[in-house]
């Protein structure tokens, strides 16, 4: 191995090139998101998406409430993903767990944004049926997003910069904070 | 050895280049199963990419132990893509 470089023939090139493949095809394929993982993100999506509907008419610190249960957990299941697996794996956190992959992003503002309409409307059994939509769809995503890592580790593997998930969190406490005031 | 780069061309680097492609970062311990090496060897390997700017290294926790993580740089990233292209170009027989 640390013998002077040589040139590889294209067999060993090949060779070397699969071999280095397979390696990682077989490390995404080892990485396992920890028990109740995905059902424990669709639960409190649904209820963050609830809480939002539900507070922003008159109990505005149910929004924050429902934001902060997303923060907590969203925290530890990363916690928890990190230590089983012995990575950090950045588009997991952002397209997963933040849910900044377009399935989830799309399915989420149309969800918050139904419960939100139900809920000025008093139509209580339509914010749980879309929160739980929310939540689903949400679980979904993330689930659609594994296979897709596992098919393509390289290519999936990273996530968003920090300045673009800076800037998302600006805008998204930005938008709570003017939902909780225009409440 | 034009655009093969002679710090990725042993077969046990471009491994461990290609398998932190698959991460952002990863604990010692995790690239060394992957791979299937001892500790020792691994950490030749990882200080030598190292020294070039091809990976970095820190430390940490995990499991309540302290370890090593490990990540590609940019620069290594790059180096990665550069020297896998002549790879296989010399598959294809465009030299």
């Amino acid at each position: 191995m640390e013998s002077a470089p040589h040139r590889p023939t294209a067999e060993e090139a090949s060779a070397a090139l699969a071999d280095a493949e397979a390696t990682r095809a077989t490390l995404a394929d080892r990485i396992a998101t920890p028990s109740w993982f995905f059902v424990s993100l669709g639960v409190v999506i649904a209820a963050q998406i609830a809480a939002a509907a539900a507070g922003l008419g008159d109990e505005p610190a149910l929004v924050v409430a429902g934001l902060a249960v997303f923060a907590a957990v969203a925290g530890v299941q990363l916690a928890r993903f990190r230590r089983l697996n012995g990575v950090r794996l950045g588009g997991f956190a952002s397209r997963v767990v933040l849910g900044s992959a377009t399935a989830a992003s799309v399915s989420y503002t149309v969800a918050l944004g139904a419960a939100i309409w139900a809920g000025s409307a008093g139509r209580w059994w339509l914010v749980a049926l879309w929160s739980v939509a929310g939540g689903a769809a949400y679980t979904l995503s993330g689930r659609r997003w594994m296979r897709r890592y596992r098919g393509d580790p390289a290519a999936h593997a990273r996530g968003e910069s920090l300045a673009w998930l800076a800037l998302a969190a600006v805008a998204a406490l930005g938008g709570v904070g003017l939902l909780v005031l225009g409440a | 050895m034009a655009d093969l780069d002679e710090h990725v061309v042993a077969p046990a680097r471009l491994k461990l280049m290609t398998t932190l492609t698959a991460v952002s970062e990863a604990e010692f311990a995790t690239v060394r199963d992957a791979l299937e090496v001892s500790d020792s060897v691994l950490s030749k390997h990882l200080g030598a990419l190292e020294e070039v700017g091809y990976l970095r290294r820190h430390k940490g926790v995990r499991r309540g132990r302290r370890t090593t993580w490990v990540s590609l740089t940019p620069r290594g990233r790059r180096a990665l893509r550069t020297h896998v292209a002549a790879l296989r170009a010399l598959i294809d027989g465009i030299d």
